[in-house]
């Protein structure tokens, strides 16, 4: 290689400086908007591998803020969201938060959606003593014990003891009685807590596990994985897994024409309109499970009129057209930092943490009590069963009947219908 | 004076510059942007010193990146040491993972080389996936201080640590370019059975060039967990790692020791700028088509471009 000569790195320094300006001008606060706003910041997955829930989430919360500013705002403030987009990479999360709270100055931070990008904002958000409202994290707190961390997930603080009770339930009530399980989960925090808690419940049953495996994320041919799983023969087939594979596991269901009395536990995926739109009659009689369904039962103040609202701006926006899975819980995850502020009557984290602890939130899905770890107080994890469905007709599921509530008890709105793998 | 004195001194001038404009600054966000500069500058001056001068084309970066930050968290949970140690483990384990890689090259060579290298990520991520003891498909969970004395904050302590990290490789490869080792390289390069007909013991220098890309990977992963607090093998095994090792050398001038510098810098604090500007879909976009037009018009990097002209 040639020496560098001195006219060389001069313009390299430039080429450099050029290439600095573009970070150096965005470390500078961002300059006031409006009369003095109220300014919630967060991260959010607006490209990626997460992208698809995280803009539905986002689309939800700026209804929400567009709602309270059209009520005067909150303690007499527009609301303002500050969000970045984490690109579906932790790494980009910690650094985003600390923009948010140390130059953009935002009054409030809320969570991206998800563990994976929760977890990293943690220790930032821990260290700036923030109050910290997430949404559908999975144990993330277990590790952290925050006592300013509030998750919006129905599943509670014991999810091992209970994110599978409500398929094993519901199992218990067919004839004849199941006797064996088969376990399929993807390698990942969430699929792997929910094949546990399978494993540890169907255990406690007395129920057989006669199959019991993982496979990695990468796997796209799930043809061999059923057939191992049919050659098993199992009563209850549960399945843990992530949309892209979930797609590929019923397929290949479908396919492999498997039948069981129970079929489905804990995807990820058939709870949005596109996998719906897709799969159509491949759905019927999947038993699975969720967080939300238009069902009389879970018919909470206010919840219709939102999801006519997000349903309205979802075309525009490009996200899940019927938003009947994280946005009704996004709307509701800024309703508690709403009801919170409002009832301590200004920006405390202190007194905001406390009053979260203490108080009950009514919100769009339903009454929602924290646990001293910040958890759901009462886990409501729901089994929905695809019922009548012939088609990929999306009409459907914007009425009750298409994805009826089996569990849990107080919001079941049908019975349930067996088994897996009969047309409607 | 002599050019490499002047090197290490204006490196750490310009270092101890760094460090006090952003203490002036004042918050901690100008540390995570720095952090995520010069972890590219590390991940793409470790890749020069193999692709750049001896024209092996690793796409295993995140492997390796992958390995380093796994060694720092093995080093925690079974010893309960911190950092430092951490990177030297790292160093160490990514560096024999590197060895192992040289003598792939043995029997593989171009495309076959680079398939290899990017197999070998597949391999560990399977490995880290099935390994409870690291947490897994569910993560390692990292729970540090929040002060460190005496820095001015834990971020600050790890800008600084990198920052010597981007020092260090940024002079190692400088010194690789300037020595035997360098010019052997280059020679293997250009056409490794002329370079071993005239002498040069391909082999070993090889095995050194893997080893030491490997290890300084490695380093530059090993902060990683430290920097997130939590680190699962989606986001270690990052194609953003492997893309951007490869990229950054390239668009600044690969087979220099300040291509890679330029390439990081630039494209890093770009794709950082976009983040909190842009903040949408349209920042890849961006990122795309930057490297479309330079491959274009700078097929040799910026450095070639500017050489060509100057």
């Amino acid at each position: 290689m040639q020496n560098i000569t001195r006219r060389d790195l001069g313009r390299l320094a430039m080429a450099s400086a050029v290439a600095g300006a573009g970070v150096s001008a965005s470390v500078f606060p961002a300059s006031a908007q409006g009369a003095n706003p109220i300014r919630i910041g967060m991260s959010m997955s607006l490209s990626g591998g997460l992208a698809g829930n995280g803009r539905a989430a986002l689309a939800a919360q700026q209804i929400w803020a567009s709602d309270v500013n059209a009520k005067g705002g909150l303690l007499g403030r527009p609301v303002q969201l500050v969000f970045y987009d984490d690109q579906t990479n932790g790494g980009q999360v910690p650094g985003i938060y600390t923009k948010l709270l140390d130059v953009d100055k935002v009054d409030l931070v809320t969570s991206p959606y998800a563990t994976a990008m929760i977890a990293p904002a943690m220790p930032v958000v821990m260290q700036h003593q923030m109050c910290f409202v997430t949404i559908l994290g999975a144990g993330v707190n277990s590790t952290f014990k925050y006592d300013r961390h509030f998750n919006m997930n129905v599943t509670g603080d014991d999810m091992k003891g209970s994110f599978a009770k409500g398929f094993l339930d519901i199992a218990g009530t067919l004839e004849p009685k199941p006797r064996s399980i088969g376990i399929l989960a993807v390698d990942n925090d969430f699929a792997q807590r929910a094949a546990e808690s399978a494993r540890f419940l169907a255990r406690q049953r007395g129920l057989r596990v006669v199959y019991d495996r993982s496979y990695p994320p990468s796997t796209v041919d799930f043809t061999p994985t059923l057939r191992a799983v049919q050659a098993a023969r199992p009563d209850l087939i549960y399945i843990a897994s992530y949309p892209p594979d979930s797609n590929g596991i019923l397929r290949a269901a479908s396919e492999l024409r498997i039948s069981a009395q129970m079929f489905g536990g804990g995807m990820v995926g058939p709870q949005l309109a596109a996998f719906q739109a897709q799969l159509g009659p491949i759905l019927n009689n999947l038993v699975n499970w969720d967080i939300f369904s238009v069902e009389p039962t879970m018919n909470f103040p206010g919840v219709a009129e939102f999801l006519t609202k997000y349903r309205e701006v979802a075309a525009r926006e490009q996200t899940d057209v019927l938003g009947n899975y994280i946005p009704p819980y996004a709307y509701a995850q800024m309703q508690i930092v709403e009801q919170a502020v409002k009832r301590v009557g200004k920006i405390d984290q202190a007194a905001l943490a406390a009053d979260m602890h203490s108080q009950v939130f009514d919100t769009i899905v339903g009454p929602v009590t924290f646990s001293a770890s910040g958890e759901w107080a009462h886990e409501r994890n729901l089994l929905v069963q695809f019922q009548g469905i012939t088609d990929g007709n999306l009409e459907r599921y914007k009425h009750p009947g298409a994805k009826v509530i089996l569990y849990p008890p107080s919001l079941k709105s049908g019975t349930p219908r067996a088994p897996y793998g009969t047309p409607a | 004076m002599n050019a490499t004195l002047r090197f290490w001194l204006g490196a750490v001038a310009l270092g101890l510059a760094l460090v006090a404009g952003l203490r002036l600054l004042g918050n901690d966000y100008g540390y995570f942007a720095g952090y995520f500069v010069l972890q590219y500058v590390v991940l793409a001056g470790a890749w020069n010193i193999l692709g750049g001068y001896a024209g092996y084309v690793n796409f295993g970066a995140a492997g390796f990146m992958a390995a380093g930050a796994y060694s720092a968290i093995v080093v925690r949970q079974w010893l309960g040491w911190d950092l430092l140690p951490g990177i030297v483990a790292a160093a160490v384990v990514a560096g024999l993972l590197g060895l192992g890689t040289g003598y792939l090259t043995l029997r593989l060579k171009g495309v076959y080389f680079s398939i290899a290298t990017l197999c070998l990520a597949v391999v560990l991520q399977t490995l880290v996936v099935n390994w409870d003891y690291v947490g897994g498909s569910r993560g390692a969970y990292i729970i540090h201080a929040r002060e460190i004395p005496p820095f001015t904050s834990y971020t600050e302590m790890l800008f600084i640590v990198m920052l010597g990290l981007a020092i260090g490789t940024t002079g190692i490869g400088r010194a690789v370019e300037k020595s035997r080792l360098g010019r052997g390289l280059q020679a293997i390069r250009d056409n490794e059975r002329a370079a071993e007909a005239v002498g040069v013991p391909t082999l070993r220098l090889k095995l050194v060039a893997t080893t030491l890309c490997g290890a300084l990977m490695g380093v530059a992963g090993a902060p990683l967990p430290y920097y997130s607090g939590y680190l699962n093998p989606e986001a270690a095994f990052s194609l953003a790692y492997a893309v951007n090792a490869i990229a950054m050398p390239l668009i600044g001038g690969a087979g220099t020791w300040a291509g890679p510098v330029i390439g990081a810098v630039l494209l890093a604090s770009l794709q950082q700028a976009a983040t909190v500007t842009i903040s949408s879909a349209l920042n890849l976009w961006i990122v795309g088509w930057m490297l479309v037009v330079f491959v274009a018009i700078a097929p040799r990097g910026i450095l070639g471009w500017f050489r060509r002209r100057g």
